[in-house]
């Protein structure tokens, strides 16, 4: 059995280091040129900075190219791309083939992006010919599609395992681009999909008791990873290079246990509702499996207005122990005070206990710690690393 | 001299208009969505009797199974020896090698056919055709056919598709709310109205308006094409009889994104 790799997003460098110290194979990050124009997007130095951190771990970091360039953007991208090259990246995960062009000219490793759509293995043979050696396949693949795919065409397949889905099919939309004026393509996308509408039969509003939108619940394949890996699927992905490092901790550190516990076993391997049960509470929507079983009926929309579940769970991030006197020294992210029952995570491990003793920066006794980012002393019962963290129970 | 295409409704349609054009766009049947009407084969043969030039248009994208159906259609659409087929997916491009097809092919890949490098990428791949992107200004139009020696085909009248989904989306609302409704549905959000159309093969989003760049000069584009999608079939051939004797339409003037640049980086 063939263990596949375990995806993860990394909107920023300390992104990066969490997702690998928790457990991903490789990240994915945004540098210039992609989806994510207003997210923290890594600057050259910083991909490379990166690229050494990964690859000291044996890990991998690819590189999302994945715009639909308009003429401008040509002119500056054979540069980027050699400089990626010369930083030694794993790969470039590309849509438009322009840059599939350009990129033939380095050593780059060619990945293509969900953004090209592809659910057809004619397809697939097309960019196989053309030197693209991963294909990270449309989120509207069912199970039979990836099977039939996989069995046969030899390529590298990467699917979608968790995460925020798009509406429409990846490349399609550009309800940005006509409400706001920014270009959903080029990584400008406004998340109009998540916007509520009035729907109409001609001049009747069909108003039910939620408004009318496009969102759809989010995708967790938790409950289907032996089949992923029984197929053979290369590269189990995680979406989000958005999301905060406590989402990205719990949801790989899952994840890799997932994936552990069936390698290492799978005659005996049992689904753990636990762990849903922790993928649930760092989410801030439904789940559910999109078309993996070929379900997209009504089930998977998400009606709640603009409502999202906000998550207060993380109390703070550790950086640093004193194992003479048990004092972790902690970074605060939500309110916490004497008397909560807490537990702190790590790569390897999980803990609970009661907080009993809390300390201001200059070891003055607090009871409370109410302001974000504040740096406080706590007593802790068993050892801590920096980048473990505290949750509330 | 730009040549006039037309994204019909019916045969009729086809017939009233044909004074006026040079080319019919016709989608096909079960494998081309954003479109109100789609043509079988008979349709287009009996269309093609009208000596206009013919392109066919699947533009969906091509879910596996659909494979053997997609292979089926392009056998049947060669022995017709029309003039290109119009295709969003790229198992069209593979399946044209494979099958060592003949007719020729048009890249459209609708919101992503932005820029030369990627046209002439596919030219070089014997594709001789590009059609442009909705969401381009008309600088990147020009500047795409001084740097491609590809044909294009440009939008300039008719409604825009935004968003196409393989969901239900229309119909999942009214499942899910017990809510019944026949079709000509619209969303509406802060006074704007957008068509929207649930099919078999999903769901479609339109613009607002209707783009009517018809007096702008595009005179170096080579198809010029006025879609006719949710536009009654009167006005359509009007606008296309006072295109031909250079005469201003009765819509308003609407130019899209072509004097209006997108930005993406807000910060």
């Amino acid at each position: 059995m063939k263990k596949p790799e375990l995806l993860a997003p990394a909107g920023d460098l300390e992104r990066l280091k969490i997702a690998l110290l928790y457990g991903a194979d490789a990240v994915y990050i945004g540098g210039a040129f992609n989806l994510r124009a207003n997210a923290d997007n890594f600057k050259l130095e910083e991909i490379k900075e990166g690229v050494d951190y990964a690859h000291k771990l044996n890990k991998k970091v690819y590189v999302t190219v994945n715009i639909a360039m308009h003429n401008k953007e040509l002119e500056k991208i054979k540069d980027y791309l050699f400089k990626l090259d010369e930083i030694g990246i794993d790969a470039i995960i590309v849509s438009d083939p322009a840059i599939i062009k350009i990129a033939k000219e380095t050593n780059l490793e060619i990945h293509l992006s969900t953004q090209a759509s592809t659910l057809n293995k004619e397809a697939i043979e097309f960019w196989k010919k053309e030197g693209v050696t991963r294909i990270v396949l449309a989120r509207e693949c069912s199970k039979e599609d990836i099977i039939d795919i996989k069995n046969n065409i030899d390529i590298e397949l990467e699917v979608f395992i968790h995460g925020a889905m798009c509406a429409s099919y990846s490349g399609r939309c550009v309800l940005s681009n006509f409400l706001t004026n920014r270009d959903s393509n080029r990584g400008g996308c406004s998340q109009i999909c998540r916007w509520d509408f009035d729907l109409y039969d001609e001049n009747k509003h069909l108003e039910g008791e939620k408004p009318f939108t496009f969102c759809t619940k989010d995708l967790s394949m938790a409950n289907h990873i032996p089949e992923l890996i029984n197929i053979g699927v290369d590269s189990l992905k995680i979406e989000g290079r958005m999301r905060s490092i406590y989402y990205i901790a719990t949801v790989v550190k899952v994840y890799r246990k997932l994936i552990d516990d069936y390698c290492h076993n799978s005659k005996n391997y049992e689904y753990n509702l636990k762990y849903e049960g922790i993928l649930r509470r760092v989410a801030n929507r439904d789940s559910i499996t999109q078309f993996f079983d070929g379900n997209f009926g009504k089930d998977v929309q998400y009606y709640n207005g603009r409502q999202e579940i906000t998550n207060q769970d993380f109390l703070g991030l550790v950086l640093e122990y004193d194992e003479n006197m048990k004092l972790a020294k902690l970074e605060q992210r939500n309110y916490f005070k004497k008397g909560d029952k807490v537990e702190i995570f790590g790569p390897n491990k999980t803990f609970k206990f009661i907080v009993q003793e809390i300390y201001d920066e200059d070891k003055n006794p607090i009871d409370i710690v109410r302001h974000p980012k504040q740096i406080v002393y706590l007593k802790v019962p068993e050892k801590v690393s920096a980048n473990d963290m505290m949750k509330i129970c | 001299m730009s040549k006039v295409a037309a994204i019909i409704n019916n045969i009729d349609e086809a017939k009233n208009i044909q004074n006026y054009i040079n080319a019919y766009l016709l989608p096909l049947k079960d494998l081309s969505i954003n479109y109100i009407h789609t043509f079988s084969l008979e349709e287009i043969i009996e269309i093609k009797k009208l000596n206009k030039e013919i392109f066919a248009i699947i533009n969906k994208n091509i879910h596996n199974n659909e494979l053997k159906k997609l292979e089926k259609a392009l056998k049947e659409i060669e022995k017709l020896n029309i003039n290109g087929i119009i295709f969003y997916d790229i198992a069209l491009v593979n399946l044209k090698q494979k099958l060592n097809l003949k007719t020729p092919l048009v890249w459209n890949q609708e919101h992503l056919t932005t820029n030369y490098g990627t046209v002439n990428y596919w030219y070089n791949k014997g594709i001789e055709y590009a059609y442009l992107s909705s969401e381009l200004t008309k600088r990147e139009i020009d500047e795409i056919k001084n740097n491609t020696k590809a044909k294009l085909f440009v939008n300039i009248f008719g409604y825009i598709p935004m968003f196409t989904s393989r969901r239900h989306l229309v119909k999942n609302y009214l499942e899910t709310f017990n809510l019944d409704s026949k079709q000509n549905n619209t969303i509406k959000k802060e006074g704007k109205t957008y068509p929207i159309n649930d099919t078999n093969l999903g769901t479609t989003v339109y613009s607002d308006y209707i783009l009517n760049a018809v007096n702008l000069d595009f005179s170096n584009i080579d198809y010029l094409v006025f879609n006719s999608n949710l536009i009654d079939n009167k006005d359509f051939e009007e606008v296309l009889k006072d295109f031909k004797e250079n005469k201003e339409n009765k819509f308003l003037k609407e130019t899209g994104f072509l004097y209006k640049e997108t930005i993406y980086k807000v910060k």
